[in-house]
């Protein structure tokens, strides 16, 4: 967890101080996720692996799982950092970014509500190697690391769920290193904007430029630019720190390869939207 | 017999060792050689003893990046621990030498039934996951004479010897760069006296020079394999 002992590193600064030049929640930042005892947790069968839990294992978690707000630009673990729980997004989207010693950052993989963030966990890792940041402000709930080591170690469906769920992360990863070396900037942002609204409920993200700069690890005048040039094209709708994707074909038709072969992957592996 | 080790296989318990040794069978890989196709279904998993092979991306209309090297430190076919039947990463085999390879079938048999053999897997994973990400990352910041660098020092931990055959064009075609920039910086690595080259043939003849040529990446990687595999 993000408490005060760790430092906040200059890009997370930046990108809080955006947060309030475009009007967004910069409430905890680096503070205590608020855990909510309401609503009943029924919703958080949104979260497509805890939906296709069976019976027995979902009535077993349901009691443990926590409820949590995830506002935009909140660190939910630094690199190197203990892990104490895993999260969920429900509503929300998790950014995990790969940090650099200059603190520049470069995203490697999004996890909405068809995943899991910390992974690392089940697999021997004390710690992540990477950033987590809320990338799109929303719902979320999380386990405690421990039982979540203790599930994963029962073995059963749990198990293999989990395993699934890591193959279609290391394709994402593959996929972004692929993307980082061959494709446009232009591309790029295609991809980021359809693998974010995959895992939206609408058609409409909350984000500065600014905060897609990081996360594509490209200047900020290079996402003005692309982002200008898909608005010009009738594709999507920017206005102050929001996006609307008016045109998802369109998005589709333009962008590279990768965001297919992602999406192929998560369809093939893991389990498909269930709604509680 | 293989004549250099597996890490993963040394370092199992001795009757883990054993039994895992006992449904492996010797194969010797050659150069170019592709092991799996991309979505083919996974019928073996290897572990290189003295080979290396070469995991790269391959879709239709993008050029080819690796984004996974394994020598003997490690094995090819994770996605079997996964579960998974096929990934859409091609394997082949880039450097000459020898691994064991296991059938999937008795390799899960031996999975279920061996704690060891399954931690050892486990935080081999775990390297590996690190290691895309920081893949991710060296290619959108890292200029191209510090990725061939740590391109040559990774091969040549997996090699065993200080000369290795290696032509220039598979070199950019797995860093996903154009021949020509690699030509220019393997010049410049030539000329700072770093490594040679002639007919096909790599010599590292300056290794500490190339480890402060290179990036970060380099020195990450291994450490994060020494902190999870001690």
């Amino acid at each position: 967890m993000c408490g005060s002992e760790h430092t906040i590193s200059p890009s997370l600064v930046t990108l809080s101080s955006k947060a309030k030049s475009a009007d967004l929640p910069t409430a905890a930042i680096c503070t205590p996720l608020s855990v909510q005892s309401m609503p009943p947790n029924t919703h958080f069968k949104k979260n497509r692996l805890l939906a296709s839990l069976p019976t027995t294992e979902w009535k077993r978690w349901s009691a443990s799982l926590e409820s949590v707000e995830m506002p935009l630009g909140h660190v939910l673990y630094e690199p190197g950092v203990a892990l104490n729980y895993v999260y969920f997004p429900l509503t929300s989207i998790v950014s995990l970014l790969y940090v650099m010693e200059n603190g520049a950052s470069a995203e490697i993989a999004v996890v909405g509500n068809e995943g899991i963030v910390g992974v690392s966990l089940f697999m021997g890792g004390e710690s992540t190697p990477s950033r987590a940041v809320v990338q799109s402000a929303g719902l979320g709930c999380r386990l405690k690391a421990q039982l979540m080591k203790d599930e994963f170690n029962k073995a059963g469906p749990v198990l293999h769920l989990l395993l699934r769920y890591t193959q279609a992360l290391i394709t994402q990863m593959s996929q972004t290193a692929v993307c980082n070396r061959h494709h446009s900037l232009d591309q790029q942002l295609c991809r980021w904007l359809l693998l974010s609204l995959d895992r939206l409920e609408g058609d409409e993200l909350v984000m500065t430029q600014e905060l897609i700069a990081n996360m594509l690890g490209v200047r900020r005048e290079g996402v003005t630019e692309g982002a200008l040039g898909l608005q010009k094209l009738g594709l999507i709708k920017y206005a102050r720190g929001h996006i609307t994707v008016l045109d998802r074909p369109g998005l589709e038709k333009r962008t590279c390869e990768c965001y297919a072969v992602v999406k192929r992957e998560y369809d093939r592996l893991l389990p498909s939207g269930i709604s509680a | 017999m293989p004549s250099v080790t597996n890490n993963l296989i040394d370092t199992l318990p001795r009757t883990a060792r054993n039994r895992l040794l006992s449904i492996c069978e010797p194969v010797d890989l050659v150069s170019g050689h592709l092991v799996s196709g991309s979505d083919s279904l996974t019928r073996h998993v290897y572990f290189p003893t003295g080979s290396i092979l070469s995991l790269t991306t391959s879709s239709k209309d993008t050029p080819v990046l690796e984004v996974g090297m394994v020598g003997n430190e490690g094995m090819l076919g994770l996605q079997v621990v996964l579960a998974v039947g096929s990934v859409p990463l091609q394997a082949s085999v880039q450097g000459t030498g020898t691994a064991w390879r296991v059938a999937t079938e008795p390799f899960n048999r031996e999975l279920a039934g061996s704690r060891a053999l399954q931690q050892n897997l486990n935080c081999y994973l775990q390297v590996t996951l690190l290691q895309l990400s920081s893949e991710a990352r060296c290619v959108r910041f890292h200029q191209i004479n510090q990725r061939l660098a740590r391109w040559l020092l990774m091969t040549h931990d997996r090699t065993h010897a200080d000369s290795f055959n290696v032509t220039q064009a598979l070199i950019a075609h797995l860093l996903g760069v154009r021949r020509v920039g690699i030509a220019k910086a393997a010049g410049a690595l030539q000329r700072k006296g770093m490594i040679s080259y002639a007919r096909g043939m790599l010599t590292i003849l300056d290794r500490k020079a190339l480890e402060l040529e290179t990036c970060s990446c380099y020195e990450t990687a291994l450490k994060t394999y020494a902190r999870f595999m001690a």
